[in-house]
């Protein structure tokens, strides 16, 4: 599934679990200065009793459970549609939530220590916060999606400035979701509803567009979240055509992902604890023909997501780290796939 | 404009939907009434939206309900469905879907995979206004249903009548048709249609396991090496008989019509059964070699539906009044994380979308309604309706605003029930309603005269309105 030799598939962290050990539809992760992966569940629905599903679990790149910490709820420290994580330059954890409308703070062991935000539409507000990053001079820079806009705050969350606004043409949005800032401090962001991330100056001037609708390489279907590495290539979960794009700085994609899990560690002492469940898996056949199913107009990569246990399924970030590691957080499997740069 | 076609009007709507707003009758009465019927059967020509079983903002409702993505939990899927109902913009088609999940009833509860179940309702959108031949070959086909009744285990040497049986009572002809040895004869045509995998997917779902990484989706495969090749006698017809061939005979057999036609009146005309109004659609039945929309147009455009006697005469199902309202009040038009209060709802009156009780699916009329469901259901149309923040409340305030002037308690209560669809209520029920809204007086919006919160009236008599027993019919 992978088309390039530059990238290839490492291993797979993750494990369906409503507490505990594991994940429920992780949205977005974020690693510290010690590579601990802090994952951000955003589980659902909305009930009392699966409010316990909303959670930040920390683990190692080798699948050592560290802890969890938060809980679904309108409380300080509770989250509610959690959408981002971001830690700020001395180590401390925000986490957007798109429907109590702020930004929560923790420390790197979970506990809270403040939040700002509040939802409407006029400077500084905020309508679905989807996505964030810091800049070099440590503000935050936050996709402010129902409001077609990012707008740029102090860490304290002081209001800073803006730019966007609704429509198609350059510099404007439709529903804003990742963002992320190039080794030369331009600012990308993915313009969900326009199927294509737009590229700005550290001053929020537009500079280009990459991508555009369509399934075809190179092509974007609802970008979510996206990642610039050190060489200035954009990594674009391409959520709707259910794969990660990678694109060099001109522009030009040199791999396209599709999704290549094997069963993580967590799976493995399943199935060692589950013999005869994993006795039948043994036996099936796990990429079973299509052949009698129809499928919905721009529902075909979907339906084959949800048939195929390896490929990505509903990604909705990614993340790098100095090694040259691709986190994608596979959000409908409950997991996170991770390649890597082959040096 | 003439409240009778209104009446009408929203009579269709109601019934080949799930109601409209008064700006849609505005829409619809402008089309008239045989065109509104075609826009039912073919939206497409008229609303552009994306094709069957999609919706404008599909990709914003998985977005921010992410659990709805993946259609996981029992819950996610039926607040995802119910979204569909209220915002569809092709209300005949989600009806259909509806009707096709009370008569090929299938349950997550033994399944233990929601999607699973989705999947089957696309399927019903997909073929629900063709034929019902292929309709009736893509239930067989469908993983659900084999899961459900017990296909994957339907094998050449060991054959179980289990779906066979079911196709002919519950699904096509009804009892009183055939005989035992049909029901052997039909099981044996369906040896071999099976799941993927079915051995795998059977011990994930008698454990519910979702592990490692969430469900995986079923899929329909026909194994030939288990299937019963040999001759079989069915229906009086002799051959070497596969499904495809069984469902050919059903649907060419009287009783299907008769059969299916009468579940379409029940459904959609009235809980009591007309003879001669069944005999009239199962001859379009017939005529038309089983299409279900050629049927429902014979349906919408006869004398017995326009008939006063059968409006109102329906006891609305949990669904219907949970999204009927929803569409009234103009609540949950975006993706919003409290729909999923709507599923609780609907499922607190006794009708759990895609969970129903059994094969037979739900016992409808005035089954639906005791004291406890009575209580949910008042419960649940006001909380909405009492709401000026909602869109549909609004646009019902601000057209008694428009009309200017004073209204009496009678206009007001007569204005409101014109507005909520041109709804019917006895004579005593207008009465108490009429009271209710005279203890404050006359009603006006005009400015300068002293109203204690005019809209706040309006909102509270429309929550006495849906709070009514007559709401609860359609």
């Amino acid at each position: 599934m992978t088309t390039t030799a530059a990238v290839v598939y490492d291993h797979t962290i993750g494990f369906q679990a409503n507490q505990g050990r594991g994940f429920n539809n992780p949205v977005d992760l974020a690693l510290d200065s010690r590579g601990v992966l802090y994952v951000l569940n955003r589980g659902g629905p909305e009930m009392a009793v699966r409010l316990p599903y909303k959670r930040v679990t920390m683990c190692t790149l080798d699948e050592d459970y560290l802890g969890e910490f938060g809980t679904g709820g309108e409380a300080e420290g509770q989250f509610w549609w959690p959408s981002s994580l971001a830690f700020d330059p001395v180590g401390r954890l925000y986490l957007a939530d798109e429907a109590l409308q702020r930004i929560s703070i923790f420390s790197g062991e979970g506990q809270f220590l403040g939040q700002w935000g509040e939802a409407g539409a006029r400077e500084g507000q905020l309508d679905r916060p989807s996505s964030m990053v810091f800049d070099h001079e440590g503000n935050l820079l936050v996709t402010d999606s129902l409001n077609h806009r990012v707008q740029r705050f102090t860490a304290e969350g002081s209001f800073l400035s803006a730019w966007g606004d609704f429509g198609s043409g350059p510099g404007q949005f439709n529903m804003p979701w990742g963002i992320d800032i190039g080794p030369d401090g331009t600012i990308y962001v993915a313009d969900w509803r326009n199927d294509r991330v737009q590229r700005f100056s550290a001053d929020g001037s537009f500079l280009e567009q990459i991508g555009g609708p369509g399934q075809a390489e190179g092509q974007l279907n609802r970008p979510a979240g996206i990642a610039v590495c050190g060489l200035g290539n954009l990594h674009v979960a391409d959520w709707g055509n259910e794969r990660v794009q990678i694109f060099d700085p001109a522009g030009q994609v040199v791999a396209v992902l599709r999704g290549d899990s094997v069963p993580s560690k967590w799976a493995m002492d399943y199935f060692a604890a589950n013999p005869d469940e994993a006795r039948a898996r043994g036996e099936s056949d796990l990429e079973p023909s299509l052949k009698y199913r129809a499928f919905s107009p721009g529902q075909r990569e979907r339906e084959v997501s949800a048939n195929t246990e390896k490929l990505f399924w509903g990604p909705t970030s990614v993340r790098l780290d100095d090694k040259g590691r691709i986190y994608v957080v596979d959000s409908l499997r409950h997991r996170v796939q991770i390649y890597r740069w082959q040096s | 404009m003439l409240e009778h076609d209104l009446g009408l009007m929203a009579h269709l709507m109601r019934r080949a939907g799930f109601g409209a707003t008064p700006d849609e009758l505005d829409a619809c009465l402008q089309r008239g009434y045989e065109q509104t019927v075609e826009d039912l059967l073919h939206p497409r020509d008229v609303s552009g939206a994306a094709g069957p079983g999609i919706l404008e903002d599909e990709d914003i409702v998985r977005r921010y309900h992410v659990d709805q993505n993946s259609l996981m939990l029992i819950e996610s899927s039926q607040a995802n469905w119910l979204y569909r109902m209220i915002n569809t913009r092709r209300p005949l088609e989600e009806k259909m879907a509806l009707f096709w999940h009370g008569l090929f009833a299938t349950a997550y509860g033994k399944l233990n995979h929601a999607k699973g179940v989705v999947n089957q309702t696309e399927t019903f959108r997909r073929h629900g206004l063709g034929h019902f031949r292929t309709l009736l070959l893509e239930v067989a086909r469908d993983p659900a249903m084999i899961f459900w009744l017990d296909n994957k285990d339907n094998h050449k040497d060991a054959p179980n009548e289990n779906f066979g049986r079911e196709l002919l009572e519950l699904f096509s002809m009804g009892i009183g048709n055939y005989d035992e040895s049909d029901v052997k004869a039909c099981a044996r045509a369906f040896t071999g249609w099976t799941i993927a995998n079915a051995e795998y997917m059977s011990v994930r779902a008698s454990r519910d396991s979702i592990w490692p990484h969430g469900r995986l989706d079923w899929q329909f495969v026909y194994h030939p090496h288990d299937h019963d090749h040999r001759e079989k006698t069915f229906l009086g017809n002799t051959g070497p008989f596969n499904g495809e061939d069984v469902i050919d005979i059903i649907c060419r057999h009287p009783a299907t019509a008769q059969f299916v036609a009468g579940k379409l009146y029940n459904f959609f005309v009235a809980d009591a059964p007309d003879e001669a109004a069944i005999d009239e659609l199962a001859g379009e039945f017939t005529l038309t070699q089983g299409h279900i929309g050629s049927v429902m147009r014979k349906l919408f455009l006869s004398d017995f539906f326009r008939s006063e006697q059968v409006r109102f005469a329906r006891v609305k199902s949990p669904a219907e009044i949970v999204a009927g309202t929803a569409r009234l009040a103009g609540s949950h038009r975006t993706a919003d994380w409290s729909i999923i209060n709507l599923a609780l709802d609907a499922n607190y009156m006794g009708q759990e979308i895609l969970n129903p009780p059994s094969v037979e699916g739900w016992h409808t009329g005035t089954e639906w309604v005791d004291t406890g469901a009575l209580v949910e259901r008042v419960n649940s149309a006001s909380k909405d309706m009492g709401d000026l923040r909602q869109p549909g409340v609004r646009a019902i305030v601000e057209r008694l605003k428009a009309r200017g002037g004073t209204l009496s308690p009678a206009e007001l209560v007569d204005s409101c029930l014109s507005l909520l669809g041109s709804l019917w209520v006895s004579g005593e029920t207008r009465a108490q309603l009429v009271d209710y809204a005279a203890a404050q007086g006359d009603l006006t919006f005009d400015i300068g005269v002293i109203d204690s919160c005019p809209e706040q009236r309006v909102a509270e008599l429309l929550q006495l309105i849906v709070a009514s027993r007559e709401y609860q019919l359609a």
